[in-house]
């Protein structure tokens, strides 16, 4: 280490002891501060790391998570960087908040945002890149599919030696030549048909040829086992398989991957995406099947977002959505609670949320039709928007309760015919929603995101 | 339901972000109350588009990447589209498809596009800037005031037979410069909002209907359809 990068090392880390003691924050202020002294403090910390950079639009903090527990199982030293800190600052406070390990060498496995990974890969050269999925996502922030993939493989391009460890479902991670050594993973559970997306899909020209890609089987949205009629172009040979699907439920999901049977204790077939791309680093890393069916059972704590909170006798879990394709797991995962439910939707259009709410419009609000939903609720800054949303969708006047007010929404959960009830909330109105759980003392901390 | 329209949803697997689909939703929601039913079929790549075949239109926009695709294609269809517009054929286009009814417009890369001319207004591109937010207007004629949130990097120009949406009262509209958001042409209804539009305008939703119907049913009475009220829902 430089004595610059040595200097600014140690005022970062004073600066988080300082931050963390007094102030009881501190996670990307001290990054800043080193970034400020030595820029290319990276080079110095990463040095010593295998590293591991996850990145996509969804599922980035469920894989980082999953990955650092299966990787737990074999490697004696773990770094990773908290929820929410994926940009460089958060990653330079990771590092420097690491404790030196006293043997091996040690691995860093880092949820770094899309744009962001040529600021890691400036200085550090990964051992292997996940690639989650790439989704419309708040478009007034994110802009379009190809250019988010772009921003990724910019990043890459410093890296040719890292593996990458691509989701081999979704189509553009097979539309660019990479000098990296690849592995696919994906889902291989279906017999072979002939399928189309649905219409709304976004990604679904050939990137050889541009015409419509067809589907042997789809998972959702445009992920699944593609090829294109009209060249040929198909889907890359899997080295990561699902095999089978077994059980979903809202809180659980049973699956085989490459023959063996594992369950984690949540729902979503986005998050079986999420374990798979977790179990494909894993093997990637000589992991062993069972250390990677351990790891996925014994840790719950990963899962915290889907906690559920007690109101007063009622079973609230809170979750966020942000995009279509996220909204539309949602949706399916809790369709398969087989207890009757009742379903609160919270729209805010701050800048954490996406100032453009049309995005609800692109979610299959419709499939609730055929679920039996005694009272759904309606709230939140923008609730004139998820109101009519869901008047389109066939939610009808008499179940339908439009509460703007969230401590009303509070009182009015309260009272549903369900004992179950799932709050769908946008970024800062489930900052809010928790804020007033809070105060009335149904959750302990304001801020467990 | 008494009556029946069919629906073109022009390229509705390509050109579709932004909630655009809300569009269609919208169209069925209010369809439902004036006692038609609406069969929505997605036209796309190499698929015809006869313009007898069909009541009413819609074409949402796109990303760059899939207005590119869709610029070449449509050409195919310039002929039958421009005689469904002629004939006064109620089609409701946003913004990727409202540039390519217009002469042309400028892609990502700089590089000039055609559309298909049907319409008498070009696009232009901006240097590293778009307009994005909320946006309201209003039609002189009707009186109606529209609320969107706009996205768009293009700056679209009218021709001399179109009329504008309506007038920028807050928000950037056609082009940031001239006050003017969208176009109306016969029956053709164009906008840069999203939100998407016939979600918080219903009642540009009850004038493509009800123009519709009156086209397809000459003889029919509308009243009631006209009259149907629509509830503000932004």
């Amino acid at each position: 280490m430089s004595l610059r990068s040595g200097f600014a090392t140690f005022a970062g880390k004073s600066s988080y002891w300082f931050l963390h003691t007094f102030l009881h924050g501190g996670s990307s202020l001290p990054g800043k501060i080193t970034l400020k002294l030595d820029p290319n403090i990276l080079k110095s910390l990463g040095a010593n790391y295998d590293v591991i950079v996850i990145t996509g639009t969804n599922g980035k903090t469920l894989t980082t998570a999953l990955t650092v527990s299966v990787l737990g199982q074999k490697y004696p030293s773990i770094l990773t960087n908290p929820t929410g800190s994926n940009m460089e600052q958060g990653i330079v406070t990771t590092f420097l908040n690491a404790k030196r390990p006293k043997t091996g060498r040690p691995i860093a496995v880092l949820e770094v945002d899309e744009a962001n990974v040529i600021k890691v890969t400036k200085y550090i050269q990964p051992k292997a890149f996940v690639f989650t999925n790439i989704f419309r996502d708040q478009m007034d922030r994110y802009g379009e599919i190809y250019t988010t993939y772009q921003k990724i493989l910019d990043g890459v391009a410093l890296a040719p030696k890292a593996t990458v460890i691509a989701n081999g479902d979704s189509p553009i991670f097979n539309s660019k030549e990479l000098p990296n050594p690849i592995q696919y993973y994906g889902f291989d559970n279906q017999p072979d048909g002939d399928f189309k997306a649905k219409p709304n899909t976004d990604g679904v020209l050939c990137p050889v040829c541009e015409h419509i890609l067809h589907y042997h089987s789809l998972t959702y949205s445009n992920q699944g086992k593609y090829f294109c009629p009209n060249c040929g172009f198909h889907r890359p040979e899997l080295t990561y398989r699902l095999t089978k699907l077994g059980e979903q439920t809202p809180t659980s999901s049973t699956f085989d991957l490459d023959g063996h049977t594992y369950k984690i204790g949540v729902g979503g077939t986005y998050n079986i995406y999420n374990a798979l791309a977790a179990y494909s680093v894993g093997r990637f890393l000589e992991v062993s099947p069972d250390q990677i069916s351990q790891a996925f059972t014994a840790n719950e704590r990963v899962f915290g977002r889907q906690e559920v909170i007690d109101v007063d006798g009622k079973q609230v879990t809170i979750i966020l959505v942000k995009n279509p394709v996220g909204l539309d797991q949602v949706l399916h995962m809790i369709g398969t609670d087989t207890h009757q439910f009742s379903l609160v939707g919270l729209l805010n259009a701050n800048y954490a949320d996406g100032i453009d709410t049309s995005w609800i419009w692109d979610g299959d609000f419709e499939q609730l039709a055929n679920l039996d939903i005694p009272t759904v609720i309606t709230g939140g800054e923008r609730y004139k928007d998820i109101t009519f949303r869901l008047k389109v969708a066939g939610i009808p006047d008499s179940r339908h309760i439009v509460e703007p007010d969230l401590e009303k929404v509070v009182e009015q959960i309260k009272r549903v015919p369900t004992e179950r009830v799932y709050v769908l909330a946008t970024y800062t109105a489930m900052l809010q929603m928790r804020k007033i759980l809070a105060a009335k003392g149904y959750i302990k901390e304001g801020l467990g995101v | 339901m008494t009556y029946e329209l069919n629906v073109a949803h022009l390229y509705g697997d390509l050109m579709n972000t932004y909630g655009d689909v809300g569009n269609i939703l919208a169209l069925n929601y209010y369809a439902k109350q004036m006692d038609v039913h609406l069969n929505v079929k997605v036209v796309s790549l190499e698929e015809n588009f006869h313009a007898a075949d069909y009541d009413l239109a819609f074409f949402g926009g796109g990303q760059d990447f899939e207005q590119t695709i869709v610029s070449q294609d449509i050409q195919t269809k310039k002929a039958e589209l421009t005689k469904f517009i002629e004939s006064d054929g109620p089609l409701l286009a946003i913004c990727g498809g409202f540039q390519l009814l217009g002469h042309y417009y400028i892609g990502a890369n700089g590089e000039k596009l055609p559309g298909i001319g049907a319409l008498d207004h070009y696009t232009l591109a901006q240097n590293n800037n778009r307009f994005i937010g909320n946006i309201v207007i209003k039609n002189q004629e009707t009186g109606e005031t529209y609320h969107g949130f706009e996205n768009h990097q293009g700056r679209t120009f009218l021709g001399t037979d179109e009329r504008p949406l309506g007038n920028v009262v807050s928000g950037k509209g056609n082009n940031g410069e001239d006050g003017t958001e969208g176009a109306i042409y016969k029956n053709v209804y164009c906008s840069y909002f999203h939100g998407p539009i016939l979600t918080r305008n219903g009642d540009i939703a009850k004038h493509l209907l009800v123009a519709a119907l009156k086209r397809k049913f000459p003889t029919a009475d509308f009243s009631q359809q006209e009259a149907l009220p629509i509830p503000a829902t932004f």
